[in-house]
């Protein structure tokens, strides 16, 4: 435990001497929460599908801070595995710097790695358990209502992938 | 004496080839880039250097220059060890291009045979035995970027031209036997010529210049190797868009199939996972990937250098137990013989697909005959370590994707060893599945290729035919020498890209200055059995007791799959790095990499190790 703080510690301290080209992780959606804990306690998901389909399409981009890894996806606390991955892959087909315009490929990279991370935690059920936990001890507003209304300058930076035709409305 | 040589060698033939460039275009193209190939390979990179286009200092620049201003479709080209294809999006479709002779797949090697060396585009076999005479090169490969102490070097010393060896970690020396003179050249020359006769054929079929590809490589291919194919490409004038490793090229096929079953209302749009086993003569690959929506999640990736070659050579020396002896002086001769036992072989090979057993009769002109029939439990007895080692690369796919046999939805067996009925069924039985048939299993890469082009050029299709998007996984780990010899991986296998993590590490010494960055890439426990990609040092670290300065090393790979290694140190208490931080692009290592992993080691020991800090 101990060295992992210092761990933390020096990871929170790089950022700044690194951060002009934004090489290391800046903001820390970390996913560096202790890594093995006594005992494992399988949360029981409650499951709230009903928000999903709306909130997951709009890119998180303009969340400077998600509180959380699920507003980093855009879902419910309760979502399913499925929504997890729905979620997942229509984000990965506006952020991942593939699809992303020229210019903005970095950027769009750093966002897709961010995305990923939070995919990979929520996806996997035991470290989303154990990720839950976390977020019961920490002071965090409630997801689905705290989300900040978009506003029109963040949407602008998405230009490059309008021209593809998603096809968003499949069913998983 | 033989510099005396080469350079009265190089001032003939540049003479003559002013003259004879005129009449061959393919060799006309190719002088733009490069200068007469028979000079030296020392001569030859010293000399072109400036003429050429390096891809790899300018790739995310040229790369958005040319899509933003018209775009022009990149094609794919699957570079395999035996063959070659080249596809394109036409607007509608893939199409693959052929050659002059209607071919869409062409041999991979390049003759020395006369003044203007040709390759197996343009080039028209007499017979299959004259690209066995020693003048030309092919399996190159197999070679590209490999140092003269690798095993996959070594067995090649059995094929028709010189392979030479001195078993210190530096490139191997090939050259081909033009009357009666060993040639020199290197893979990279080789490839380079082959892919000028490529992209001429490709110019000429679409009446414009080609500049942009997206190449197929194998799975287990360096950093190191990529930077080599790189090269060979820029010396042809290409720039590379995407290496794209062959299975996932396969899956991104696969997804588009399955997007136009959608579109034709005969799919579901529901999550398809797939098994992709591609297997040619150079190289045998396995990708696990989830599909949905046209977006190829690949979920792992497994590869080995083992194909149809090792086959072949099994089979040869189980044929003749003598082989090696007999064509160790590797004579006209014996190069003869050697020649004609390789395409009797072959044949009965590809026989053995679709028949129990074959009648081998085959006179190798040295007053030895071999005539007799083989069948195909035969061949696969000889044969079971690469089929052992298959069955372990499927296995360790599955494993590494968390996916069960169960959960597969397809499974696609691809590759010029796709008809092998052992291989078949081995795929069949694991997976638990009848194999996909949706698809030429020796063109499903080259598609592949061709679609990644089109989208990696920003083309999109008003049907949605195009609205596909790989999600790519690292095929190797990379990190760094660290905890006394040891390898300690900061991006895993399978890491989805872009990607970036970090490690924390601190000295291992009171007062250390300076601590030695050695990364490799690779999955083996001990640093040097790793593939070396570059090293640094890191100076000026203030006195402090061991364990207390924090070396944060931080490594960042792009949806570009370029590699950028950074470090720092910070004292604890100080939110400053002590030095400046260190960005290294990787791969930095040259030839001859395996000698400096001995020399780094034996210039300083363990002076400036490193220590991962421990988690307690």
């Amino acid at each position: 435990m101990v060295n992992s703080t210092i761990m933390a510690s020096a990871s929170a301290a790089m950022p700044s001497l690194a951060s002009p080209s934004a090489h290391f992780m800046g903001s820390k959606v970390s996913i560096k929460h202790p890594a093995s804990l006594p005992t494992r306690v399988h949360l029981r998901q409650l499951r709230i599908s009903a928000a999903c389909s709306s909130t997951a399409e709009r890119p998180v981009s303009h969340l400077a801070r998600p509180s959380s890894l699920y507003e980093v996806l855009g879902i419910p606390t309760g979502a399913t595995y499925g929504e997890i991955k729905a979620a997942y892959r229509r984000l990965a087909r506006v952020l991942h710097p593939d699809v992303s315009a020229n210019g903005r490929k970095e950027a769009a990279g750093n966002e897709f790695i961010k995305v990923h991370e939070a995919y990979s935690t929520l996806s996997d059920p035991e470290k989303r358990a154990d990720y839950d936990r976390t977020l019961l001890f920490r002071p965090t507003r409630s997801f689905s209502l705290s989300v900040e209304p978009m506003t029109g300058s963040t949407s602008s930076g998405f230009s490059g992938y309008t021209k593809r035709t998603w096809e968003t409305d499949q069913c998983w | 004496m033989s510099s005396l040589f080469l350079i009265g060698d190089s001032d003939k033939k540049s003479s003559k080839s002013d003259g004879s460039n005129i009449q061959n275009s393919t060799f006309s193209k190719l002088l733009n880039f490069a200068p007469p190939f028979c000079i030296s390979f020392h001569q030859f990179e010293v000399m072109a250097e400036p003429a050429y286009t390096v891809a790899s200092d300018s790739e995310t620049t040229g790369e958005e220059k040319s899509s933003s201003a018209f775009p022009e479709i990149a094609i794919g080209i699957d570079i395999g060890t035996s063959q070659c294809s080249v596809a394109i999006w036409n607007g509608s479709q893939v199409e693959l291009l052929r050659n002059t002779r209607n071919q869409k797949l062409m041999r991979s090697y390049v003759t020395f045979k006369d003044e203007i060396p040709s390759g197996g585009v343009s080039y028209q076999l007499s017979h299959e035995h004259e690209m066995l005479s020693g003048a030309a090169i092919f399996n190159m490969k197999r070679l590209i970027g490999r140092v003269d102490t690798d095993p996959v070097v070594h067995a090649s010393k059995s094929l028709p031209f010189l392979v030479q060896t001195l078993d210190i970690g530096v490139r191997p020396f090939i050259a081909a036997l033009v009357n009666n003179i060993w040639r020199s050249t290197t893979p990279e020359e080789v490839l380079a010529i082959y892919l000028v006769e490529l992209r001429v054929m490709a110019e000429s079929r679409l009446k414009r210049p080609i500049r942009n590809v997206v190449l197929s490589i194998p799975v287990s291919f360096s950093r190191f190797q990529l930077t080599r194919i790189e090269r060979a490409c820029a010396m042809a004038g290409l720039h590379v868009l995407r290496l794209m490793p062959e299975p996932t090229a396969v899956a991104l096929l696969y997804a588009q199939q399955q997007q136009q079953l959608i579109h034709d209302n005969m799919g579901s749009g529901s999550e398809k996972i797939a098994l992709i086993f591609n297997m040619g003569a150079g190289y045998c690959d396995v990708a696990v990937t989830a599909t949905a929506g046209g977006v190829s999640h690949i979920k792992a990736l497994t590869g080995s250098t083992i194909g149809g070659e090792d086959f072949l050579q099994n089979m040869m020396r189980h044929l003749l137990p003598d082989y090696d002896n007999l064509f160790s002086s590797r004579g006209v001769n014996e190069i003869k013989s050697m020649g004609l036992l390789r395409v009797a072989t072959q044949d009965a090979i590809h026989k053995l697909s679709f028949e129990e057993s074959v009648q081998i009769d085959v006179d190798l002109g040295n007053g030895s005959r071999i005539c007799r029939k083989v069948n195909r439990e035969e061949f696969e007895e000889v044969n079971q370590k690469i089929f052992e080692k298959c069955e372990s690369l499927v296995i360790q796919c599955l494993l590494d994707a968390k996916v069960q046999a169960d959960d597969l939805t397809d499974v696609m067996v691809v590759g010029g060893c796709s008809y092998i009925p052992k291989l078949r069924n081995l795929v069949k039985s694991i997976c638990k599945r009848e194999l996909y048939k949706g698809m030429n299993p020796f063109e499903a890469a080259v598609s592949g290729t061709a679609l990644e082009g089109a989208v990696a050029s920003g083309i999109s299709d008003p049907f949605g035919n195009l609205d596909l998007l790989t999600i790519q996984a690292t095929p190797l780990g990379i990190g760094i020498r660290a905890n006394g010899n040891s390898f300690v991986p900061i991006i895993p296998r399978n890491t989805t890209m872009p990607a970036r993590k970090e490690l924390v590490f601190t000295t291992v010494r009171d007062n250390q200055t300076e601590v030695l960055i050695v990364v490799y890439e690779g999955e083996a426990l001990k640093a040097e059995e790793n593939h070396l990609l570059g090293y640094f040092k890191i100076t000026g670290l203030p006195p402090a007791p061991k364990g207390v300065p924090e070396i944060n090393v931080c490594m960042d790979i792009d949806a570009s799959n370029v590699l950028r290694v950074l470090a720092g140190v910070v004292l604890p208490g100080s939110q400053q790095p002590v030095v400046p931080v260190m960005e290294v692009r990787m791969p930095t290592v040259d030839d001859g990499h395996g000698w400096c992993a001995e020399a780094l080691h034996r210039a300083y020991g363990s002076n400036l190790d490193l220590v991962t800090v421990q988690k307690k």
